[in-house]
């Protein structure tokens, strides 16, 4: 067998953090490769460079056996979980988007479907190509996406997370189609939490931890889940020096059969006075689309939310400091960051109202206030009247935190707190959000970073599916039931 | 992690001069066609009296493009002011001859206009429609109602009252500044305050700049929004009043038509970002006086003025394409 990817001694790094040391990958051709590891070890920062979406910093790439050039790193796809595809238009002027056949600067419709159709026939897929994308289910457009790039002449084949979003009916179609391609010699990388999917669709291996690849090889049969998990985790986190015992409250926060079609049901969970609740699971286990109806952002279409044990109705963001919570959503750019407003209005813009007397904002209190959370969670900032993009991504995620804890919250909802924030400011966040809990204040932290659980939560959630399956307390938490249950297995 | 903090720092500080550059894009655009001005028409240009003239025709398209400045800010656009001032305006005058109170009219008018531009907030906020659609209604809706109820025709302030009306509009303090300029000036210091340093104020910016992340910072975004729209309701109100008064009478047909236009090239001109978040009131007021100054010079140097529009319209697209280019330079 011959390798059609061959990466060597790649090492990158963004200023100074490094993300790849010295990572050796190699794809057989005709191979369907599991590309393993937590989140942000750098799995997609390597295919990255295979693409050649971002540069190495050293390190040799080889496509079959030549060096990379542009061009072969053409022939490379990489199909993200979020498909780009439009769905107003039909499967067929999705394949041939940007790539339109014409004649006299008309299309050529009839010619257009034929080619695409027999295309499509060819590899053994039931589907029309007429058919509009957006009445496709999400299946069929991951497979058109996955047509679209060997259309576009595509020898690797790289698919993140494809099965997140599917049902195990649709993951079974998706996987009938890889190994087709498979017995066609094209190569496939398959990046995926499922463990148990890996054990069935791939046929080698690579597992990713830190930047390095720690271990490589055949799926065998007697390759199991729980040894792919434990190297993937490597040594249990020293979690004894940030977590600390302390005495809980009353309830201060009640979810009571929460239920949104398609994204949660029957969701039960309850946080005491003081306490530190994770809710864990892998991408799509509901957990944010959770939270995000609980303050408001959204409906849900059952069940009761308590606060002090008392039932609250929160119709809109606006009414959850009333209730004394705070609320942090994931993803940065999208739902946190106002570009246009500086690094001080951005942190002090859920209380800018409460800092106003005579209906002017107090410039001076606004600037104090500012300044003690800069002082406190350690943000590295030249000037708080600069804009917010003038900031590193990990200290503008410090600056969102400041503002979750800027309206003296009683429950504070993190969501992925610790995005993009480098190893030793995490500690720091850890640390204040632990001191914080000593106060009395309670935490709800979402996150998919078992080592953030265990340093951190006196309890844990454990979500599949948009239902709570098990919840662990301290003690207990450990990463294989954690993976075990989030990836639909049982706890004994 | 010091190395690229210190290129982001050098680098944010380039962008700043840029911004800046950018910022007071509308300030530059105004020198240079005071400059022109001058060389064209000096003496007549300069003289007191022609520049009062600017300053008091431009007053009322100033005071509505001071709340279309906020509500473009919020990414949005109110098209209806123009419709929306011709409303306010007989309403204004309705109650004033039926009353003789001026005192009265005025609060007709306010209260008028604070409805109006509730509804259109409204409708935009809470039921998600966007602005453009919703005041390309209500434009035809108000302009349409004002002609059918006045029969395309206009109405006159008669009565004991009508003296003391005109007057609010066309006494000059010192016997050379017109009364619309110090309203309009007065105006700018409120909405910049409002703009710059209420909670309210950021938030509109905030709402523009990224709506989504200003929901999840507990701003009550619908509430906001239909503020920022009843504010410009308001600002219309008054500038009716000050049109009405100008002139004696308001005319169901052509009062306010196209001052919409104006009041969005004056903005655009001043800098304030379609796309939202971004603009200045200073901004806005060196718009409305590079727009002023058009009007004049066209005016000044004879152009026919079936021309002026052409003219106009080539200016308004240059300044925007100078910005444009300096603002891309910094992104």
């Amino acid at each position: 067998m011959t390798d059609v990817v061959k990466m060597r001694q790649i090492e990158k790094a963004f200023g100074a953090n490094v993300v790849l040391k010295k990572v050796d990958f190699t794809l057989a051709t005709g191979s369907i490769h599991a590309l393993l590891g937590e989140n942000g070890t750098g799995k997609t920062t390597l295919m990255n460079i295979l693409t050649g979406v971002y540069t190495k910093d050293h390190g040799d790439i080889e496509i079959n056996g030549a060096p990379a050039t542009p061009a072969s790193q053409q022939q490379i796809a990489f199909i993200h979980q979020e498909l780009s595809l439009v769905n107003d238009l039909a499967v067929y002027e999705n394949l041939y988007l940007g790539h339109e056949l014409k004649r006299h600067g008309l299309l050529r419709r009839r010619e257009m479907i034929a080619t695409a159709q027999s295309f499509v026939d060819q590899i053994g897929i039931a589907l029309d190509v007429t058919t509009m994308v957006g009445d496709l289910n999400p299946s069929y457009k991951q497979i058109t996406e996955i047509v679209r790039a060997l259309m576009r002449d595509a020898k690797v084949i790289i698919m993140d997370e494809p099965t997140t979003s599917l049902t195990d009916v649709e993951i079974k179609d998706v996987f009938k189609m890889m190994r087709t391609l498979q017995d066609q010699g094209v190569s496939l990388i398959f990046i995926s939490h499922k463990l148990n999917e890996v054990l069935e669709i791939c046929d080698t291996y690579t597992i990713m931890r830190d930047g390095v690849v720690v271990s490589s090889g055949q799926v065998t049969p007697e390759l199991t889940e729980v040894q792919l998990s434990n190297q993937m985790v490597g040594k249990e986190l020293a979690n004894s020096e940030i977590y600390q015992p302390r005495p809980l409250g009353k309830p201060v926060l009640t979810l009571k059969g929460l239920t949104k079609a398609r994204e949660f049901q029957n969701v039960d969970l309850v946080v005491h006075g003081g306490e530190i609740v994770g809710v864990t699971g892998l991408l799509g286990d509901g957990r944010s689309e959770l939270f995000s109806a609980v303050v408001g952002a959204t409906v849900f279409d059952a069940g009761q939310v308590l606060v002090n044990e008392r039932p609250v109705r929160i119709r809109t963001t606006a009414d959850i400091k009333r209730y004394g919570i705070a609320y942090l959503p994931k993803n940065r750019k999208e739902n946190g960051i106002v570009p246009d407003l500086n690094i001080e209005e951005n942190m002090a813009l859920p209380i800018l109202g409460r800092l106003s007397r005579g209906g002017l904002i107090q410039r001076g209190q606004l600037t104090a206030t500012v300044q003690r959370y800069v002082k406190q969670i350690n943000i590295k900032v030249a000037d708080v009247k600069d804009v917010i993009g003038s900031l590193s991504g990990g200290n503008q995620q410090k600056v969102l935190l400041a503002k979750a804890l800027c309206t003296n919250p009683k429950v504070v909802i993190l969501d992925n707190p610790t995005q993009g924030v480098d190893v030793g400011a995490k500690a720091e966040i850890y640390h204040q959000i632990m001191d914080l809990a000593k106060t009395g204040i309670s935490f709800v932290i979402l996150t998919s970073e078992i080592g953030e659980i265990q340093q951190l939560c006196d309890r844990v959630y454990i979500m599949a599916h948009g239902e709570i399956r098990a919840e662990l307390p301290h003690d207990a938490i450990n990463e294989r039931d954690i993976m075990l249950v989030a990836t639909g297995g049982q706890l004994d | 992690m010091t190395n690229t903090q210190e290129t982001s720092a050098s680098k944010h500080k380039h962008r700043s001069l840029k911004g800046l550059i950018a910022d007071y894009s509308a300030i530059f655009a105004f020198l240079i066609l005071f400059i022109v001005a001058v060389l064209l028409k000096g003496s007549i240009f300069l003289s007191v009296s022609n520049i009062m003239n600017i300053l008091m025709n431009n007053s009322i398209i100033g005071i509505i493009a001071l709340g279309m400045t906020l509500v473009i800010i919020t990414a949005g656009i109110d098209l209806a002011v123009g419709s929306q001032m011709a409303a306010t305006g007989l309403i204004a005058m309705t109650i004033l001859n039926a009353t003789q109170s001026i005192f009265l009219a005025i609060v007709a008018a306010v209260f008028a206009g604070l409805v109006f531009g509730a509804i259109t907030g409204g409708l935009i906020s809470k039921f998600g429609v966007p602005a453009f659609i919703v005041t390309l209604g209500t434009m035809q809706i108000y302009r349409s109602v004002s002609e059918y109820y006045f029969d395309g025709g206009g109405i006159l302030a008669t009565g004991r009252s009508a003296s003391a009306f005109t007057a609010i509009a066309n006494t000059k303090l010192f016997g050379i500044i017109p009364m619309p300029m110090i309203y309009w000036f007065a105006l700018c210091i409120l909405i910049s305050v409002i703009a710059r340093r209420t909670a309210f104020g950021r938030h509109v910016y905030a709402i523009g700049s990224n709506e989504r992340a200003s929901f999840l910072s507990t701003i009550n975004v619908n509430r906001v929004l239909l503020l920022v729209y009843a504010l410009s309701g308001v600002l219309v109100a008054l500038a009716s009043i000050i049109e009405a008064s100008r002139l004696g009478s308001m005319n169901s047909a052509s009062s306010g038509s196209g001052y919409e236009m104006d009041a969005i090239a004056a903005v655009v001109i001043g800098g304030t970002s379609m796309a939202g978040g971004r603009g200045t009131i200073l901004g806005t007021v060196f718009g409305t006086l590079t727009l002023g100054i058009i009007n004049n010079l066209m005016n000044l140097l004879g152009v026919p003025s079936f021309l002026v529009g052409a003219i106009k319209g080539i200016i308004i697209i240059g300044a925007l394409l100078i910005q444009r280019s300096v603002s891309k330079e910094e992104s």
